[in-house]
């Protein structure tokens, strides 16, 4: 089934072909579990949250809409949904180090995507890794904590204004990045 | 809107497309935004970016045990289940008073028949009893000896009310599938049965009535014989007495 069109697979999972759920999960396992693991800091929580947005996706296959985007984004949505809403279960403090090697693991991990879509995926993250520490700090506190900027300002102590130029600048150069790459 | 007024704004669109605004700051952005196209085109780009951060996570496979729990959780995993007993001490514990009730019942049931048994005995040996009492009272009852080696007694005979009892001392034992039967001897030496009987309880002696279809007038003598269980036509077996009117 590998070689199926990734729409019809959505499509199939949401009239309950399960090996067609099976090809979806051996494609994108890692994808969905690298990130919960990078939210969460844990490995019992991120394999419960991956199972969870694996779950989720066999209930609610059929509000995938391929005409508003790429699946992959929107599989990752809801696994950074399920991480978040397990974070305020578990009201864990947030997670600030990163302890993935990024060489290793995006050279171990095959990636189904298209090598162009991929390319840049990497790109973005050594943007991300390449930006001021601070600036990195406070766009992961937001984006993969799931706190506000006032949140952000008591976690680490700085001042609310402080928290937000450092956002917004680290945003632009990504942004900037993203445009380029 | 002069750039001044899009500034504020502006600064809180990387933020908002982030998730991070507060609120009341995220309220007033949508105010603005529903009337502000270059600011939605700028959330855009930004949206865009905030999605690319989800795939610029780098991949880790899960444990392949994770895939194995997956998949028994699917539907075509899920195989009918037959419905176990679940032996928690509840249950066990009503089971266990269950079965006692039921035990206790039958052994209620068991004992009422029994005592039923002893009642419907007594009553017989009370009421032969008062007959044999009643006929020993009365003037026209004839009673005649009972002797016959060890067994000894009395037979009486009520001629007006058709009445014979017999009340005798030591009568033999029977097998399980024996019983006495008693004959009624015409003048011609016919035998007629006037009933069977096993002597009851422990006591030595026994006392029985019989009240014979014909008039005991009809006839010339008693007699009594072991005979198979359920009685005989006719005399088959060995005579324990006889005693002549």
């Amino acid at each position: 089934m590998t070689g199926i069109d990734e729409g019809q697979l959505i499509s199939k999972i949401a009239q309950g072909d399960e090996q067609a759920f099976l090809t979806i999960y051996d494609r994108y396992a890692g994808r969905v579990h690298g990130l919960t693991l990078h939210m969460l800091g844990d490995s019992m929580l991120a394999e419960e949250a991956t199972q969870d947005t694996f779950f989720k996706l066999w209930s609610r296959a059929r509000d995938y809409l391929a005409e508003r985007g790429p699946f992959l984004p929107w599989l990752l949505t809801i696994a950074r949904r399920v991480a978040l809403d397990r974070l305020r279960l578990e009201a864990r403090r947030p997670v600030l180090s990163d302890s993935n090697d990024p060489e290793t693991v995006w050279q171990t991990i095959p990636d189904h995507a298209t090598v162009t879509e991929e390319s840049r995926w990497r790109s973005l993250y050594f943007a991300v890794r390449a930006l001021h520490p601070d600036q990195r700090k406070v766009i992961e506190l937001a984006y993969y904590q799931g706190l506000s900027q006032s949140e952000i300002a008591e976690v680490l102590g700085w001042p609310l204004g402080t928290v937000k130029t450092r956002l917004r600048a680290g945003m632009e150069k990504l942004r900037g990045t993203w445009k380029e790459i | 809107m002069t750039p001044d007024q899009h500034t504020p704004f502006l600064d809180d669109i990387p933020a908002y497309a982030l998730g991070a605004l507060d609120a009341e700051e995220s309220a007033a952005l949508e105010a603005h935004l529903a009337t502000c196209a270059s600011c939605r085109t700028e959330l855009a780009e930004y949206r865009s970016l905030s999605e690319s951060l989800l795939t610029a996570v780098p991949p880790k496979n899960p444990p392949a045990a994770l895939r194995r729990r997956l998949q028994n959780r699917l539907p075509g995993a899920q195989k009918p289940v037959r419905p176990r007993w679940n032996w928690s001490f509840a249950n066990m514990a009503m089971g266990t008073a269950l079965a006692l009730l039921l035990a206790m019942n039958v052994y209620s049931i068991v004992q009422v028949r029994s005592l039923q048994a002893v009642q419907t005995q007594l009553s017989r040996q009370y009421r032969t009893g008062q007959t044999i009492l009643s006929m020993l009272s009365y003037p026209a009852t004839q009673r005649l000896a009972i002797n016959a080696d060890k067994v000894v007694g009395s037979l009486l005979l009520d001629r007006d009310r058709n009445i014979v009892a017999l009340i005798v001392w030591n009568m033999p034992q029977l097998q399980e599938d024996k019983t006495y039967q008693v004959w009624l001897v015409d003048p011609g030496g016919d035998r007629v049965s006037a009933g069977i009987f096993r002597p009851e309880g422990d006591q030595p002696y026994t006392t029985q009535i019989f009240w014979p279809q014909q008039s005991i007038s009809n006839f010339v003598g008693i007699g009594v014989t072991v005979e198979p269980a359920g009685g005989s036509k006719q005399p088959t077996g060995a005579r324990v007495f006889k005693v002549d009117f």
